[in-house]
């Protein structure tokens, strides 16, 4: 009787477990089915043409330089605008603020605005920019944009000046040194590789988000950099050529697409290395 | 040379206000929530007191007659994130599972690894593959087999009935799956690594199979943790946006067909905005949004608030 | 206020030396409380200029609490208070006038686990320097040297001083902490276990520093060795349970001590 029991468990337990790899195995080919398609399409579509010619009315010849440099310019001011913030806040949380209930509160809220669908965040600036300047601007995308790096760059920023050692900061103190110094000097220094990992993961983030910059940025044919007018992205653009009926523009749609991915990518790759070697020295 | 003394008098200044500096700062993240569910409840404002209750029930989205109810929005949206959830779930608790009991400790970090880069490519890609890769495989492929299979059945066939299109809300529903399973993997993983190796080793010293330690000891001790995660998965197909977009078909019909097309409330809002005239279209839009940011922050506050039992259970 | 000796019946004291005693920080009826529980009870005792004053005791008997009630470290956690009165030349540290980063100058402490900031060995030293002295760079090379070689490091480091803190030795990580700690010229230094984390030549290395910095710091240890105790200090006060058991002379105490708890605590009985 023991036998048949003890053999019914061990083919449960080959099952759970040829169901376990199974189960990764679809899961991971997923990522080689999507980046198989994206090397497949896009790179066939990349020359040198693509970062050096406008996008293309349908049926001519172009590139995406314009949504390239406008992704650039917004990510930039996105990132110029909330990190500072961030790391602010997260200073704040994690060492005025440490013991204080409202740090709880507010790490709760950051939680969730963490997670909270992008284009909300498109909604909201489009109420509180786009609409009172009656226009679409590369600004308020930016400023969508920013709203999604400040709750990645303050969880990262709090995470990180947790881990710095008690001991660091009260062998700082017993020197006589304030506390704005001691933060400055001692934590910062000792969290620094983690900060900027997180400030590379959120812009890896907003490298792909399209939704907020929908109805803040809107789109733009022709080369822009005013920062008060509709600036085209990448992501924006994808998404124009990709749901078009033209052959050539859905190239285009995947080569930006390739490059989207390869620039994410390439930034997850380095923040993971930056965090790695620090955990080497 | 100033003393000590004057010197840091001079520091205490500067020191205060990099103090109040910061709190202001964090203080500001709160008040960023609020300004968003304000701006959002302004904007929405002429059409809920327009339609009233009714926006929730009513299926009909007319431009032009300028009448407009959230159901066919609000009911693909809970359907596309349901089934997500059904093959998600069961998936990434079974990629966690052969993460921390079968696999070969130097394939764990690249599989680690590959479940993060899955993680991190950008919805857009999710939906121009899905449009331009999965949706014809599908159409070609799976869903004739589907109608088939189900033809007979007697309810299942109008679940799976109707002419293949390749999109549809099916479709949508696959392709959140694939975006949330990394979630759920990764804090699966995570949540059962915190299972103290005494506790494992007891179940194994009792003679317990792999799977009878996971099923008996790692799940319910991890129970809290996995469905925090689950909701945290929830939550991002809940606002997923462009990769349903892509393949979801965009008709405000609710279709008794999974094959069919339909829509969500993301999707409708990323398709309509800009070109929505008249300012009661634009306020049942962001009504729309309101509404999904109801939703969602529910299900996020409850997801963070079970990870935060979690954590604290770990003395954290 | 004059600077009075406080006299309790425990508190003994060699003859000759009382001319040359000057008492440099009185503690008066000191409390401690963590939260709501009382971890020191109403210590009083002296601690002498230029001498060495050694806090022994048994694990959790208040002893580094104690000590860090001297430069107020306790100040950076909430849930922690002192009452009562600790005088440094004459001015209370516990009223909540008293300038904590001023305190901490005058009194410096070093820690029993190495904390090198993550910097250069020079930057270790450097940044306490110039956060209260402008200094031209070759004042601050000197004060860098100076202090280096108070500590007894300047041999071994100074051909790799912008190395960084973290690369030294544990012994040499201590040492760089004490560097760091004369180098913004305290008048007391406080040493929290200092070598308990150090092996024994690094100890003994320790040891005689402190022989040499005696001369011109107050210096007080705490240690739960108490063959260390015997060996470098010239006051030992025996802790207990949170209160003061005796104070005295190290040599007076280590043989013929008043309280049988001392004694049992000694010989070992305990502890």
């Amino acid at each position: 009787m023991h036998a048949s029991l003890y053999a019914r468990r061990r083919r449960r337990n080959a099952v759970a477990m040829s169901l376990s790899l199974l189960a990764t195995m679809i899961g991971l080919g997923w990522l080689v089915l999507i980046l198989g398609a994206l090397l497949w399409q896009g790179l066939s579509g990349l020359s040198l043409k693509v970062f050096t010619e406008m996008t293309p009315p349908p049926g001519a010849d172009g590139g995406l330089l314009n949504p390239i440099a406008g992704s650039l310019i917004m990510t930039g001011l996105a990132v110029l605008i909330g990190t500072p913030v961030g790391i602010l806040a997260g200073t704040y949380m994690a060492e005025y603020g440490r013991y204080a209930r409202t740090t709880s509160v507010v790490r709760f809220i950051n939680d969730i605005l963490l997670s909270a669908p992008s284009i909300i965040v498109g909604l909201f600036i489009y109420e509180v920019a786009v609409a009172p300047m009656g226009h679409f601007s590369a600004l308020a995308g930016a400023l969508a944009l920013a709203v999604i790096v400040v709750p990645v760059v303050i969880r990262t920023t709090e995470d990180m000046l947790l881990l710095v050692p008690n001991p660091l900061r009260e062998a700082a103190a017993a020197l006589g040194i304030p506390r704005a110094y001691i933060i400055r000097h001692v934590a910062y220094r000792a969290a620094k590789a983690g900060i900027v990992t997180g400030v590379l993961l959120a812009i890896a983030r907003i490298s792909g988000e399209t939704a907020p910059l929908l109805f803040t940025a809107l789109n733009n044919q022709f080369w822009s950099s005013n920062l008060n007018a509709p600036m085209a992205s990448l992501p924006a653009v994808i998404f124009q050529f990709a749901l078009s009926p033209y052959a050539d523009w859905q190239k285009l749609a995947w080569t930006g697409a390739l490059i989207i991915t390869l620039a994410v990518l390439t930034l997850s790759i380095v923040a993971r290395v930056v965090t790695g070697s620090r955990r080497q020295s | 040379m100033p003393s000590r003394a004057q010197v840091l008098v001079r520091m205490r200044l500067a020191d205060k206000a990099f103090q109040y500096l910061t709190q202001v700062t964090a203080l500001g993240v709160l008040g960023l929530l609020g300004c968003i569910i304000f701006a959002l409840v302004i904007g929405a404002l002429p059409a809920l007191r327009t339609f009233g209750f009714d926006f929730l029930v009513t299926q009909n989205w007319n431009p032009v007659t300028e009448r407009f109810g959230a159901l066919a929005p609000v009911y693909g949206t809970l359907v596309t994130s349901l089934i997500a959830m059904a093959i998600a779930v069961p998936l990434g608790l079974f990629v966690a599972m052969f993460l921390t009991e079968l696999c070969p400790l130097w394939l764990r970090r690249p599989i680690g690894i590959a479940v993060e880069l899955l993680a991190g490519i950008p919805s857009i890609i999710y939906g121009i593959w899905g449009l331009f890769v999965f949706a014809p495989f599908l159409q070609s492929h799976v869903q004739p087999l589907l109608i088939d299979t189900f033809g007979e059945v007697p309810i299942l066939s109008s679940l799976f009935a109707g002419p293949p299109y390749g999109i549809g809300t099916l479709t949508a529903g696959l392709i959140l799956a694939i975006m949330v399973l990394p979630f759920i993997t990764s804090i699966s993983r995570d949540v059962f690594e915190t299972v103290p190796a005494v506790l494992k080793e007891s179940a194994y010293g009792l003679g317990c199979t792999t799977w009878e330690v996971f099923r008996n000891v790692v799940l319910p001790y991890t129970r809290v943790g996995v469905i925090g995660g689950v909701m945290l998965g929830l939550g991002r197909a809940l606002g997923e946006t462009m990769a349903v977009t892509f393949v979801i078909g965009n008709a405000h019909k609710i279709a008794p067909s999974i094959l069919a097309p339909g829509t969500t409330i993301s999707a409708t809002i990323a398709n309509e905005f800009t070109e929505a005239v008249g300012d009661l279209y634009t306020s049942s839009l962001i009504a729309l949004g309101l509404i999904l940011f109801a939703i969602t922050l529910v299900v996020l506050a409850l997801a963070r608030y079970m990870l935060l039992r979690i954590e604290r259970r770990l003395g954290a | 206020m004059t600077v009075a000796m406080v006299s309790a019946p425990h508190i003994d004291r060699v003859a000759s030396d009382k001319a040359q005693l000057r008492e440099r920080i009185s503690i008066r009826e000191l409390d401690f409380y963590y939260g709501d529980s009382r971890a020191l009870k109403a210590i009083s005792l002296p601690l002498f200029d230029r001498k060495v004053t050694a806090f022994i005791g048994p694990s959790g008997c208040g002893k580094s609490t104690l000590l860090r009630v001297l430069n107020r470290m306790y100040d950076l956690y909430p849930n922690q208070r002192a009452e009562g009165e600790v005088l440094f030349d004459g001015a209370n540290i516990l009223s909540p006038k008293q300038d904590l980063n001023l305190l901490r100058a005058r009194i410096g402490m070093v820690f029993q686990k190495p904390t090198p900031f993550p910097m250069t060995i020079y930057d270790n030293i450097a940044f306490g320097i110039r956060l209260y002295e402008r200094l031209s760079k070759s004042e601050v090379d000197g004060r860098v040297e100076e202090s280096l070689k108070r500590a007894g490091l300047w041999n071994e480091v100074k051909d790799k001083l912008l190395a960084n803190g973290l690369s030294l030795s544990g012994g040499q990580q201590q040492r760089l902490c004490i560097a760091r700690t004369v180098a913004v010229r305290p008048e007391v230094i406080l040493l929290d276990e200092p070598c308990s984390a150090l092996d024994p030549i690094s100890t003994a290395k320790i040891e005689e520093l402190i022989e040499e910095l005696k001369a011109d710091y107050t210096i007080v240890i705490v240690t739960h060795n108490m063959q260390q105790a015997a060996r470098v200090s010239e006051f030992t006060a025996f802790m207990y349970l949170g209160e003061l058991i005796e104070f005295g002379d190290t040599q007076k105490i280590f043989t013929t001590p008043n309280d049988l708890r001392t004694q049992d605590y000694i010989t070992g009985r305990f502890g």
